[in-house]
């Protein structure tokens, strides 16, 4: 489905509830850091659609501009030149139709419980405190932490502060999920069951997702759509399509099938071809 | 024959607990002020009672501890000491204090939010809080006894200008360490300037306002017990700097314990409220 352009330069989306996004689409979207001792260019511009229930990786080496890229999508920085479109409007800014799950769980707020940190979308929409939190639980019940909804956050492991973040970026039922290396600091066992988890939720919701990682294995296991960036300034070198996240079969089975190890082969080849 | 090679390194208490052992004379710490109140008071007590010196110089603990009571009691036309009970005493400095500290919080808070939150202000105002912070009070309480008298109205200014800045600082810097992933979440959550502040920067800020109250609360009681050597009965500080016309040398030693024990008190205080306030700081 292609979008066109009819009402751009609109105010940000309101993210109405139910909402339901047809696509990104960006536009020579590029980006220069400027204010250091020299502008560090992040990004060469950029034109990308995405298209609504894509499950989108972006991989590339350390330093090529993923981040910059996610956070242009998430409306935290804006880009240097171009527009990234929601559907017919122009995003100028943060909004909760596009929900980001960092790296570091210091994005979680100490002060609240893993409930009442899933509930913080929520509390900002000022929802009754009984919707808050049946939705928080239910969320919570997704990622398996109902247990620990009363803990605070230190008190839970790595993977588990992980899958609050995610809880509490689904709470607030975003059209798009922003994921900036989401699993890059954990084990390798905590880093499998997440991935699981993650792919659950996007075969149960068919959410349009936007990942970044660097991991190729990770990128061919959940894309249904690959982009590979090459180093700073980065520019999209190569687009692919995969379909194993909609396979009918579990992640262990999928990372021993033959062509899923051919694929993860022939694209870190890439990778390091770069 | 192979000799097994091992450096004596992890051999002492302090090596095994630096390379991260738990430490087991952490069972000590509980009584460790008893033995150092036991310890100070019989150094204290054995030389008094041996009478090196005079009974001026080192009154006994007797002799204290009958101060004390002459403290709480009166007796003919003698009320308390300095014609005041020591609870008036501690109780007028201690009020002082709150009134001082109280709007160095009310002041300082929003000033430390200030801040760290615009730059521009913060260009101006930063070189200002920190001057005042540099400058002994004392150095200025002549200008405030002049311009407001020489009774409490002084002192309260003097207790505001020194408790001020470390709570304002503090704020400036516990919004600077905000880390930025916080604010970022909140606004993909949707939320707008006002809910940012209210959600994310107060609340984050917390710790640092608290911390910030601890030590103005510290440096405050500091500079008040020197603030009452002029017109400062009932005061504590008065009180001990009074003693020294009559050469009451056990009033001294009085009121220095007096004065410590209600800065370690305060400063109790000051913990049990946090604790209350940021239970999710309390690790077991
Ligand atoms: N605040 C900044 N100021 C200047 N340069 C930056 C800043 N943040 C990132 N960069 C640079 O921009 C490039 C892209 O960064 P980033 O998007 O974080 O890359 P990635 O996420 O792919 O590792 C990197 O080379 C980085 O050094
Ligand atoms: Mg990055």
């Amino acid at each position: 489905m292609t979008v066109t352009p009819q009402q751009a330069e609109t105010a940000p989306s309101p993210g109405a509830e139910g909402e339901t996004v047809r696509g990104l689409r960006l536009r020579g979207v590029s980006h220069v850091y400027r204010g250091g001792v020299r502008d560090v260019v992040s990004l060469d511009p950029l034109d990308l659609d995405v298209v609504a229930g894509e499950f989108l990786v972006i991989v590339g080496p350390s330093g090529c501009g993923k981040s910059t890229l996610l956070e242009i999508l998430a409306g935290l920085i804006r880009p240097t030149s171009g527009d990234v479109f929601i559907d017919d409007r122009r995003v100028v800014g943060p909004s909760r139709d596009r929900a980001v799950v960092f790296q570091q769980s210091t994005s979680l707020y100490p002060w609240l419980t893993v409930r009442r940190n899933v509930e913080l979308g929520l509390r900002v929409r000022n929802l009754p405190r009984s919707e808050r939190r049946s939705r928080a639980d239910a969320e919570l019940a997704r990622v398996g932490l109902s247990e620990f909804a009363d803990q605070w956050p230190h008190e839970l492991s790595g993977g588990m502060q992980q899958r609050c973040q995610i809880a509490r970026a689904l709470a607030v039922d975003p059209p798009i999920l922003l994921l900036d290396e989401p699993f890059g600091a954990l084990d390798a066992l905590t880093r499998e069951n997440l991935q699981h988890s993650l792919r659950e939720i996007w075969r149960e919701t068919r959410r349009t997702v936007v990942m970044v990682t660097h991991s190729v294995e990770e990128a061919v296991l959940l894309g249904t759509r690959v982009l590979v960036m090459s180093h700073r300034p980065g520019r999209v070198v190569d687009d692919l399509r995969f379909g194993f996240v909609t396979l009918n079969s579990t992640v262990a089975e999928i990372r021993s099938r033959p062509d899923f190890v051919e694929t993860c082969r022939t694209l870190r080849s890439q990778l390091l071809g770069l | 024959m192979s000799k097994s090679v091992a450096t004596d390194g992890l051999d002492l208490p302090w090596a095994r607990r630096l390379a991260g052992h738990s430490d087991p004379s952490r069972r000590f710490r509980g009584v460790g002020p008893i033995v150092a109140i036991a310890l100070v008071g019989g150094i204290w007590s054995l030389v008094a009672y041996l009478q090196i010196w005079s009974e001026i110089i080192l009154p006994t603990p007797d002799r204290v501890w009958s101060a004390l009571v002459e403290s709480v009691t009166s007796e003919g036309g003698r009320r308390g000491l300095s014609g005041h009970y020591l609870w008036e005493h501690v109780g007028a400095s201690l009020w002082r204090i709150i009134r001082g500290v109280f709007w160095a919080a009310a002041f300082g808070a929003p000033l430390g939010l200030g801040l760290g939150l615009f730059r521009t202000f913060q260009a101006v105002a930063e070189p200002i809080v920190g001057f005042l912070r540099s400058l002994p009070p004392l150095g200025y309480f002549s200008l405030l006894i002049i311009w407001f008298g020489i009774d409490d109205t002084s002192k309260v200014w003097l207790l505001f200008i020194a408790a001020f800045p470390p709570i304002a600082i503090g704020v400036a810097a516990g919004v600077a360490s905000i880390q930025p992933e916080r604010v970022k979440a909140a606004l993909t959550l949707g939320a707008t300037r006002r809910d940012l502040v209210r959600h994310t920067i107060l609340p984050s800020t917390l710790p640092d306002l608290l911390t910030g109250l601890r030590v103005a609360i510290g440096f405050a009681w500091t500079t008040i017990v020197a603030a009452e050597t002029s017109n400062g009965i009932p005061g504590i500080g008065g009180l001990a700097w009074a003693t020294k016309k009559e050469l009451r040398s056990d009033v001294a030693i009085l009121c220095v314990i007096v004065i410590g024990v209600v800065a370690v008190l305060m400063d109790l205080v000051i913990r049990l409220i946090e604790r209350r306030l940021l239970p999710w700081r309390r690790r077991s």
